[in-house]
């Protein structure tokens, strides 16, 4: 059972890691940052229960915070470039990031062992939850509240006049600059909220591994971010999720048998997505026709 | 000799070789942008392929015990080779408009190259072959390493061949005319998808010897060096201007003699942190690199 619920609590972490990106690719943008912003939410929230030993909801939160706020630092510069640059600016920032937390030593005494982030060795005590007698279950109910509350805002500003301002800068940079709009403040909006999302998603992830090391966030872990609302489409905030489950959880444990030759999979798998379905395995066509299959396109018609 | 002038020369010595290996950096830059030239399009297995190419040619070395220059070729002309491959399954039938759709393929092509890689070589580093590496010039108070000033050697020749090939013949006056204007090219009867398919295969070559160098000047070659090697091309290929190649190659022998002067004043586990920033130094106050032209940002 447990082992289905650290399955649980991944794809969670995951489908955070991935709404990160999304927000930012509704204006058009790639980030390949993302994981440098939750391999900081990570550190942050570690460090905030290991060292300060703050209780876990404010750690979450400033840690998010810290997230968000490196991610404004970064989105200025780099959205005055966009499309490609981007790409370049962010993979450089991930990179920067790791080499940061591969080069921190920060060690404090506690009690008779000595904790903290150790540089090549990484951060190994963040035992909070275990510390505390939290149950797998509970566990996965905290992270599945973070899941549900960011997707649930997601959503919610989607239906705003927010969502409609970063798909319409999506959609045509001209003609929304052309009714007023000021692209660089909406970009970096979308760039600081994927930074918040990405820094709840690290602090989660942090916890639940109780282990972080600068190779967990690598350009890999960056890729995964984007791939999920590429194959899951930008419709809605359920394709990321649907993304997720179906590469971490069908994909990567139903592939256990191939070991480390998934990883080979995973690339594969992107060329062909890209090359059978440029904008997304679950694009507004392929959408209405799942509708259509399980019952729903009957009521679209007697709308229509 | 005072303690100061000692310093003096150990710092010109470490950052001149640090410039000898930039060659290396402009070559993939280079690449990079002769391909965002051609298709306004970011080509991420770029310096995976060079590697890939390498690894071909140390594949020679290993079973054939083929000698250094052959290497070097094989090498080379399986970099090559892979840049075609990669042209055909990530470029050439997504939708020319669809920047993202081929940039993410390229991600993919990337991790399925490195992970062959890595699963043939069990994620070890080998040793490569080198030329002229037992030879030590001695100038005054400095040092160019024989191996070192091969690689330069080679770099150079691979550069003014490329700058001949775009400037003085057809195919590369093709090249240059799809990079500039797509349709008009087309419309004067250039096949732009053969074209394109060249100018991969021509980066791929030049990726092939900038990996054999890269490989030969460090002693061995680990699949470790694929994202580092992709990383520092981008930020060449940015610092220069995307798509210009002069651009790169200044970029590139700046990015190369700076690693040496950040390795000699902060140490080697820093060293690629100082490059990362540089490119946010340039990003900041001048994004569109030493000689980029601003229409060319996106």
């Amino acid at each position: 059972m447990s082992y289905y619920l650290g399955l649980a609590q991944l794809i969670g972490i995951h489908t955070l890691l991935g709404l990160s990106a999304y927000v930012l690719m509704l204006t058009g943008q790639l980030s390949l940052g993302q994981a440098g912003f939750f391999a900081i939410g990570a550190y942050s929230a570690g460090i905030l229960t290991v060292i300060f030993e703050l209780p876990i909801l404010p750690a979450l939160l400033a840690a998010a915070v810290i997230a968000a706020f490196f991610a404004f630092l970064v989105g200025f510069p780099a959205l005055r470039v966009k499309g490609l640059m981007l790409v370049v600016a962010t993979i450089a920032f991930g990179e920067f990031v790791r080499l940061f937390f591969f080069n921190l030593s920060w060690r404090v005494p506690r009690g008779d062992i000595v904790v903290g982030p150790d540089s090549t060795n990484g951060f190994r005590e963040i035992r909070y939850f275990v510390a505390n007698g939290w149950s797998p279950w509970e566990i996965t109910a905290f992270v599945w509240t973070f899941v549900i509350l960011v997707m649930a805002a997601l959503w919610w500003m989607d239906r705003s006049r927010a969502g409609a301002v970063l798909r319409a800068v999506g959609e045509d940079e001209l003609a929304t600059q052309s009714v007023g709009i000021n692209l660089t403040a909406v970009k970096v909006t979308a760039m600081t909220a994927g930074g918040f999302i990405a820094g709840i998603g690290g602090a989660l992830y942090a916890h639940t591994a109780t282990y972080v090391d600068h190779l967990t966030f690598t350009v890999l872990l960056a890729t995964f971010a984007v791939s999920y609302p590429i194959l899951g489409g930008l419709s809605s905030v359920f394709g990321t999720l649907v993304a997720v489950v179906f590469i971490q959880g069908v994909l990567v444990e139903g592939l256990r048998f191939l070991g480390d030759w998934r990883n080979i999979v995973f690339g594969l798998l992107i060329i062909m997505a890209m090359n059978l379905k440029p904008s997304g395995l679950f694009d507004a066509h392929t959408t209405r026709l799942l509708k259509r299959a399980v019952g729903l396109g009957a009521q679209e018609k007697s709308d229509a | 000799m005072s303690d100061f002038l000692l310093e003096f020369v150990e710092i010109t010595q470490t950052i001149g070789d640090g410039l000898f290996f930039g060659t290396t950096y402009a070559l993939i830059g280079i690449g990079f942008s002769l391909i965002f030239g051609a298709m306004r399009k970011l080509n991420m297995t770029y310096a995976a392929a060079a590697l890939a190419g390498a690894y071909v040619g140390l594949a020679a070395f290993t079973f054939i015990n083929a000698p250094a220059p052959v290497v070097f070729l094989i090498s080379a002309l399986a970099s090559g080779l892979i840049g075609g491959a990669v042209y055909i399954t990530c470029f050439r039938f997504i939708p020319i408009n669809n920047h993202l759709a081929a940039l993410m393929a390229s991600i993919g092509a990337l991790f399925f190259i490195d992970e062959i890689v890595v699963h043939t070589t069990d994620g070890s580093p080998l040793t490569f072959p080198a030329l002229f590496d037992d030879v030590m010039f001695e100038m005054g108070p400095y040092g160019v390493r024989g191996d070192l000033l091969f690689v330069l050697a080679v770099n150079i020749v691979t550069t003014i061949g490329l700058l001949y090939v775009l400037y003085r013949t057809r195919l590369g006056l093709a090249t240059r005319a799809v990079s500039q204007q797509d349709v008009a090219a087309q419309l004067c009867g250039i096949d732009v998808h053969r074209t394109n398919a060249i100018t991969f295969v021509l980066a791929g070559l030049l990726g092939g010897i900038a990996g054999s160098m890269t490989a030969s000047a460090v002693g061995v070659l680990s699949p470790l060096i694929t994202v580092p090697l992709t990383v520092k091309g981008l930020i060449v290929s940015v610092i220069g201007g995307l798509g210009s190649i002069p651009g790169a190659i200044a970029a590139g022998l700046l990015v190369g003699g700076l690693e040496n002067a950040f390795l000699y004043f902060r140490g080697v586990n820093e060293r690629d942190m100082y490059v990362l920033l540089l490119l946010f130094v340039f990003l900041i106050f001048r994004p569109d690199g030493l000689f980029g032209s601003a229409i060319d940002r996106d």
